[in-house]
């Protein structure tokens, strides 16, 4: 039995969410030597141009998230004027 | 005609048209009540809301200071991309949460949530006015920035024939009379007209600067010869700043106002998920833009000091101008851009300052059609305290954004814990909230920006939310009402 929509877009949305996190720590350039001299990849220094290829990432999956993501709206609670009223 | 009288043409026509927008928008209010000036009755549709939501968060600082950060820092400030990133990114932990929560209890302030989630508590209302002060003075200071990018690119639009004072003076009062006249209205729809200016103009320049180097990576050759410290790869500390950086910015910018009030001003669910989804998108065209525009400026101009740095942009578009007749009108098209975005930000900022003032702070009613004259009134004291501080400018455009953050990060817990652990306690988080901001400002009044690397801000907030959590854990439990919490919000 295929699984409810609803089931596959939280799967999809917590899916983008984590890999938008694994993205963040690859493109922090923790793991490289300190001082290195760089390689010019795409006319950026190396490092650079990796941190550039995650945010695209991120930015990709994100909006995958938000598209995947139900923002309910609720029907207002009625509420009185105050004396003076509100509304013209 | 020269570059000072072109820019002088455009500025004029600029501000009429800002002042058009205005009076539109003042006749198109439905009532006087809080909900229609702060809100603009919460009905923005998808496009005036993201184009809102991104003059709003693109500031003067992104324009001038971001270029400016790049050309101190070097190309470790690519940071920028992913920490603006960051804060589309957070909206997941916020928005679909409080959205509906907000529709059904008719929220106006960031205050609103606050009553509603820590009703009938202890230190409910000590926890509401510290969360109001931390986001005035933050928002303060916000507005400052603003004012003084504000009177930087009046001079320069006018070739000074406009000085910095006049046009931190000039242009404020303009602000506070399309805001007061038009309200949350006139502000996303002048926000939505600055955001394209902006979007187009800042994509020009970058293409003229990058076909005058002979492309990026003659760019990045030339900064390896002259500076090749900011190319190479950067220290633990820098590395450890870069992380610092893209949890500041993430955490604190979901809790600023004026965001959480467009989550409240959006025609419905589905036009704030989409906005979202444009929003993802925007670091890419502007925050890597103007960061590239920094980089392409370190071989143009060496040994700037560091306020210096921050009169990249004008000084760029001082270059651009002087290269034609056509690159003139396109240079002024991108200061009038520029000036667009600070001016939508300012409005942005004033707007909700004068809401969280006179509601969250004084405790006014938000159903009060008096609430909204206060929170005019506030907003005009506001602005000419700012202008007179504008006029002597001590900080540089991005410390201002870090002070800013690392005060406003301390409402992180009444927000993001609150909406998801319903065993959060007003109490424990005012007392998280008080040991948290006490820590950052004495760090600030010590002259410690960061520890190894890391915010004081954010080293702060672990402090903040351990003493939320401990003390919460600690409070006795409400027995059956803390079971139906989570239905309740």
């Amino acid at each position: 039995m295929p699984e409810p929509p609803g089931r596959v877009r939280r799967s999809l949305r917590r899916l983008s969410l984590g890999l938008i996190g694994l993205l963040y720590v690859v493109s922090i350039p923790w793991y490289r030597e300190t001082g290195a001299e760089p390689a010019i990849v795409l006319g950026l220094p190396d490092w650079v141009a990796v941190a550039l290829a995650c945010y695209v990432g991120v930015a990709i999956l994100n909006g995958v998230a938000w598209l995947t993501t139900e923002i309910d709206d609720a029907e207002p609670v009625p509420r009185e004027n105050p004396p003076g009223g509100g509304a013209r | 005609m020269s570059l000072a009288t072109l820019g002088l043409v455009a500025l004029g026509l600029y501000l009429v048209a800002l002042l058009i927008v205005a009076g539109v928008a003042r006749r198109a209010r439905r009532d006087e009540s809080p909900a229609d000036h702060f809100l603009a009755a919460r009905d923005l549709g998808v496009l005036v809301l993201f184009l809102t939501l991104y003059a709003t968060t693109y500031s003067g600082n992104s324009l001038l200071g971001y270029p400016g950060e790049a050309y101190r820092r070097g190309f470790s400030w690519i940071m920028a991309t992913g920490f603006m990133m960051s804060i589309v990114v957070v909206f997941h932990w916020v928005a679909p949460r409080l959205r509906p929560i907000a529709i059904r209890e008719q929220f106006v302030t960031p205050g609103d949530w606050i009553k509603h989630r820590f009703a009938g508590e202890d230190r409910r209302r000590s926890l509401e006015i510290a969360v109001a002060i931390l986001m005035t003075i933050a928002l303060g200071n916000f507005l400052l920035a603003q004012l003084m990018a504000m009177g930087h690119v009046a001079g320069q639009v006018t070739g000074g024939t406009i000085p910095y004072w006049a046009g931190v003076v000039g242009l404020a009062a303009v602000v506070l009379f399309y805001e007061t006249l038009g309200g949350m209205r006139a502000v996303a729809w002048t926000d939505a007209a600055q955001g394209i200016l902006m979007l187009v103009g800042l994509s020009a320049l970058l293409g003229w600067l990058l076909s005058q180097a002979g492309g990026l990576g003659a760019v990045t050759s030339q900064i390896l010869v002259e500076r090749p410290e900011a190319a190479r790869v950067p220290d633990a500390v820098e590395t450890a700043n870069w992380f610092s950086t893209i949890v500041l910015l993430g955490l604190a910018s979901v809790v600023y106002p004026q965001a959480i009030q467009r989550v409240y001003a959006a025609r419905s669910g589905r036009a704030l998920r989409n906005a979202f989804v444009l929003m993802t998108f925007m670091p890419l065209a502007t925050t890597l833009v103007v960061t590239l525009i920094g980089l392409a400026a370190i071989p143009r101009f060496q040994h700037l000091g560091a306020i210096e740095a921050d009169t990249i942009m004008p000084r760029l578009l001082g270059a651009w101008a002087a290269a034609g007749p056509g690159e003139a009108f396109l240079a002024v098209l991108v200061l009038i851009g520029a000036l667009a975005a600070i001016m939508s930000t300012a409005d942005s900022v004033l707007l909700s300052l004068g809401s969280v003032i006179s509601e969250d702070l004084l405790g006014r009613s938000r159903l009060d059609p008096a609430t909204t004259r206060l929170g005019k009134r506030i907003a005009a004291g506001l602005i000419v305290a700012m202008v007179a501080i504008a006029l002597l400018p001590r900080f540089t455009l991005w410390r201002l954004i870090e002070l800013k953050m690392e005060l406003l990060i301390q409402c992180v817990p009444a927000f993001l814990i609150a909406l998801h652990w319903p065993r959060l306690r007003a109490g424990a988080t005012f007392w998280g909230v008080v040991v948290g901001t006490v820590v950052a400002v004495a760090a600030v009044l010590i002259d410690v920006k960061r520890i190894a690397g890391f915010h004081v801000g954010v080293l702060s907030l672990v402090l903040n939310v351990a003493v939320a959590v401990l003390l919460s854990r600690a409070a006795p439990a409400r027995g059956a009402q803390s079971k139906t919490d989570r239905s309740r919000w």
